[in-house]
């Protein structure tokens, strides 16, 4: 599916003073799939169609992201996210999910899961962020206020295209690369952007990790092994924190396991969301 | 430009001016554009044409004082403009507008490239409006929309109904004293490129009265007569981002 296809796709809610798109697709136990930065709900495409046939999918891009909200006057942190996610929830009508999330969005989904536990049904955490995991050198760099008068959303395009390839394991598809990034190939969605690697902040995480121990809901910790953004040993820690956890190990895949490893990560997905 | 700009008679001018514009493009056939968009993408559309629609009067109403500041001129009537410009409304755009998001000029989509050129040369345009730039952000909203506007852009009616705008937007200036400083002689004086100014002031001039009746026209499609009329961003919710802290 291209992006434009995708986006074609999405819903609108408004919450609060911002506004959330999201895919929503099959039926069944309702999944929220929340992704990270600097990528949009158009992330789980690779893994999408196999979840829809037993699941009730919903995918919403975080407000600065994607095809939600980019206007220059809200909170992007994690914590707020969770709150915006949790205000989403109850402006659709839902009460409680399965929580699959990557990168920031586990951030979100740990907070969800710590601070708003009856929204969490169950918890699958994909190469997330955590504890003092977060942020990466590259969303420091590209966070800095400055790098708005620095960087066009052309060149912000192109720095971003090439530093995420580490993030696979093998050569993304172009088109998925291309339209991961469509959404910030403005000069707004660049500004966007940054405001979001702005509000990458390790406290939100480390001051929830004493909490972790409470989450109580069936939990998998899915890693794309050889993750250079998010090291495995963060993954296994959180696996030893939160007591009702699975580890799960995905070879030959790095940071961007649904992509590389798409069926694999599905077939996990499926099998935890069904599970009893 | 501040004082004028930022006063509430300023605001409420241009609200005037949008809906004599919206009385004008009713005049006008309805575009009537069926476009395979989605909800958020229908939601978002709709958030940029309120912009344009909220923004284009304002700019004109701007356009016509600063081509009178900038030739000496006085009022039409020749009489100094008598409003009073002492209550202000509130600094920057209301709360809930929608960014002025838009592709390049020249964008690297072929589908797009080969629609900014129609507009161009349809609407006789040196450069592509943002307006038109930023609808480009849905390319399958703007390629049926544009394809049911372009036939209204020429005829005589329509002609009519710009220049109409174009007047109404001089007569509004009317009540406002021509902003004092940045007369030509002066600007000259100091070096800057008065010719390039004056042409850059009457080129705006001449494009937004048709920039509005196109967005007008565009918006009809979505909002009924009243809500075309009215604007998208009344007072009262400028005047609630006043009390944020």
């Amino acid at each position: 599916m291209t992006w434009r296809d995708f986006q074609r796709l999405q819903r609108v809610a408004e919450v609060r003073d911002t506004f959330i798109s999201y895919l929503e697709d099959g039926s069944g136990t309702p999944v929220v799939l929340l992704h990270g930065i600097p990528t949009w709900s158009y992330l789980w495409t690779p893994v999408l169609g196999r979840l829809t046939r037993v699941a009730r999918v919903l995918a919403p891009d975080l407000p600065g992201f994607g095809f939600s909200d980019k206007r220059d006057r809200f909170d992007r942190s994690i914590a707020r996210q969770a709150e915006l996610i949790d205000a989403w929830m109850d402006r659709i009508g839902l009460e409680s999910a399965v929580i699959v999330a990557h990168d920031i969005g586990g951030g979100v989904a740990l907070r969800l899961a710590t601070l708003f536990p009856s929204r969490v049904r169950k918890l699958c955490l994909i190469n997330t962020v955590s504890y003092d995991s977060w942020p990466i050198e590259l969303m420091l760099q590209f966070g800095h206020p400055g790098a708005d008068r620095q960087l066009s959303a052309a060149m912000a395009v192109r720095l971003l295209k090439q530093a995420l390839k580490g993030g696979f394991a093998k050569r993304p598809p172009s088109d998925l690369l291309d339209g991961l990034l469509a959404p910030y190939s403005t000069e707004v969605g660049k500004l966007s952007l940054i405001r979001n690697a702005s509000a990458l902040n390790t406290n939100l995480t480390t001051e929830i990790a004493p909490l972790l121990s409470s989450i109580s809901v069936p939990t998998m910790i899915l890693w794309g092994e050889d993750d250079l953004f998010q090291p495995i040993a963060y993954g296994e820690r959180l696996a030893w924190d939160i007591p009702a956890a699975q580890f799960v190990r995905i070879g030959g895949a790095r940071h961007f396991a649904m992509v590389d490893r798409p069926r694999a990560v599905a077939d996990r997905l499926r099998t935890f969301v069904t599970g009893g | 430009m501040q004082p004028v700009a930022g006063s509430r008679a300023f605001e409420l001018a241009s609200d005037d001016l949008r809906a004599r514009a919206a009385d004008l493009v009713l005049t006008l056939p309805a575009l009537r554009t069926g476009a395979p968009v989605g909800e958020s993408q229908r939601f978002q559309i709709e958030g940029a044409l309120a912009l344009y629609h909220y923004v284009n009067p304002k700019l004109l109403l701007f356009t016509v004082l600063v081509r009178r500041g900038l030739h000496g001129e006085r009022t039409a009537s020749g009489q100094p403009g008598a409003t009073d410009l002492a209550a202000r409304v509130p600094f920057g755009a209301p709360r809930s507008m929608a960014a002025m998001e838009m592709v390049d000029e020249n964008p690297s989509d072929k589908r797009l490239r080969r629609l900014f050129s129609d507009i161009k040369k349809t609407l006789q345009l040196s450069s592509i409006n943002s307006d038109y730039r930023t609808l480009a952000l849905w390319p399958d909203y703007l390629e049926p929309a544009w394809g049911a506007l372009k036939p209204v852009v020429q005829t005589e009616a329509y002609r009519e109904a710009a220049v109409a705008l174009g007047d109404h937007a001089r007569a509004a200036a009317d009540r406002f004293p021509t902003p004092q400083g940045f007369d030509l002689r002066r600007l000259g004086a100091r070096g800057e490129q008065t010719q390039a100014l004056s042409d850059v002031t009457d080129r705006f001039e001449r494009l937004l009265p048709p920039l509005i009746l196109n967005i007008g026209l565009f918006g009809r499609d979505w909002w009924p007569d009243g809500r075309l009329r009215s604007s998208p961003f009344p007072l009262t919710e400028t005047t609630r981002m006043e009390e944020r802290p």
